[in-house]
């Protein structure tokens, strides 16, 4: 399993973070999200309630 | 320390600008959206089909069709039809405009949780200096044709200088129109909002009376209309993405995917990169120290707001 490397494009400092990659298939306990997960704190935010 | 995005194999929510383009040219518009705003990449009727298509496989439970105006993209129905019928909840937001009972009637047979209509004053006057050339006749002919098909309203309401004045008016107007609730907070300083910042800025004191209306107003409804105005401000909104990064992906026209709605920076590429993908690098940049940094930077400076719209990939590779 590789790590991802992300950095802010235009940053003077590069920045490099280890991230677990773990593509979907690979992993056994994942959950599917489902309708009642959809909590009010998703649907909340600003952007999602008057763009 | 794992997120809770980190356990879940898609995300919860889409919100999908499905295009720039608008036949309003909104004053508080925080996506830049406008008459001819159309962006020149964005993905075509083939390309949103495919991801669609992904949206469906990766059993995404709910998804958003915004933009701009969502009904003036040629593909609108076809995404939503086939959206639907993999059985993936809806959220429309439009301006109402050209929602007459055709549309309604059409998207009556989805699976719709929510039809969100803006309402941005209770008179013509106040509606259409936020909203030029606009017509709130048609905007409430619209809310009656959702609830005349049986799809749930939803209201929404941008505070600015010019009509938060007939914010109790509109509240009374959202309840009598049969909304299920009524969603407003602050003014956000993003896109063509931020460009117009000194007009369209709310008074501190506008702001308490709003807040003490909308407190007041809940107290008052009870009632079968919910007032969502929490998180009230951006900055809110992005604490608290600090301590749960939401199980959403924010994707743009051109298929690009938001980290966040206040941050300029892009993490997948729907065009190119597959949507498990891009829910991978989306998990991956709020574990990003970096991408953290930037969260907490705009949460000291709302003025980093106003540059959300000039979008930024992450540079994402393998090491």
């Amino acid at each position: 399993m590789g790590d991802m490397k992300v950095n802010l494009q235009g940053e003077k400092t590069e920045h490099e973070a280890k991230t677990d990659k773990i593509n979907p298939g690979e992993r056994l306990n994942w959950e599917t999200p489902r309708m009642e997960d959809v909590s009010e704190q998703v649907m909340a935010q600003p952007y999602i309630r008057f763009t | 320390m794992a997120n809770r995005i980190d356990s879940l194999k898609a995300p919860l929510f889409v919100s999908w600008q499905i295009t720039r383009d608008c036949d309003l040219c909104c004053l508080h518009c925080c996506t830049d959206s406008a008459p001819g705003k159309r962006l020149p990449d964005e993905l075509d009727a083939d390309e949103a089909m495919r991801v669609a298509g992904e949206i469906a496989r990766n059993e995404v439970p709910y998804v958003m069709l915004c933009g701009g105006e969502p009904l003036v993209a040629p593909h609108f129905f076809r995404l939503a039809e086939a959206l639907g019928a993999a059985a993936v909840q809806l959220k429309i937001e439009t301006n109402g405009q050209r929602f007459d009972a055709g549309v309604a009637e059409r998207l009556a047979r989805l699976p719709i949780r929510s039809i969100q209509v803006s309402l941005d004053g209770d008179s013509q006057e106040v509606y259409e200096r936020q909203r030029p050339g606009a017509s709130l006749a048609k905007a409430h002919a619209a809310c009656r044709a959702a609830r005349a098909a049986g799809l749930p309203l939803e209201i929404t309401f941008a505070p600015t200088r010019f009509n938060l004045h007939e914010a109790g008016a509109v509240i009374r107007r959202a309840r009598e129109l049969g909304a299920f609730r009524f969603n407003s907070g602050k003014l956000m300083r993003i896109g063509t909002a931020a460009r117009l910042w000194d007009r369209l800025e709310p008074a501190a004191g506008q702001y308490r009376e709003f807040r003490d209306l909308l407190e007041q107003q809940g107290r008052i409804l009870g009632g079968p209309m919910e007032l969502c105005y929490s998180p009230f401000t951006l900055h809110d909104a992005l604490r608290t993405s600090l301590d749960e990064p939401p199980a959403t992906l924010l994707v743009l026209p051109n298929g690009w995917v938001k980290v966040a709605a206040a941050l300029p920076h892009i993490c997948a590429d729907l065009r190119r990169e597959s949507l498990a993908e891009a829910w991978a690098a989306y998990r991956g940049a709020w574990r990003d120290q970096a991408v953290l940094a930037e969260v907490r930077s705009a949460m000291v400076d709302e003025l980093r707001h106003a540059d959300a719209n000039n979008w930024r990939r992450l540079a994402v590779s393998q090491v």
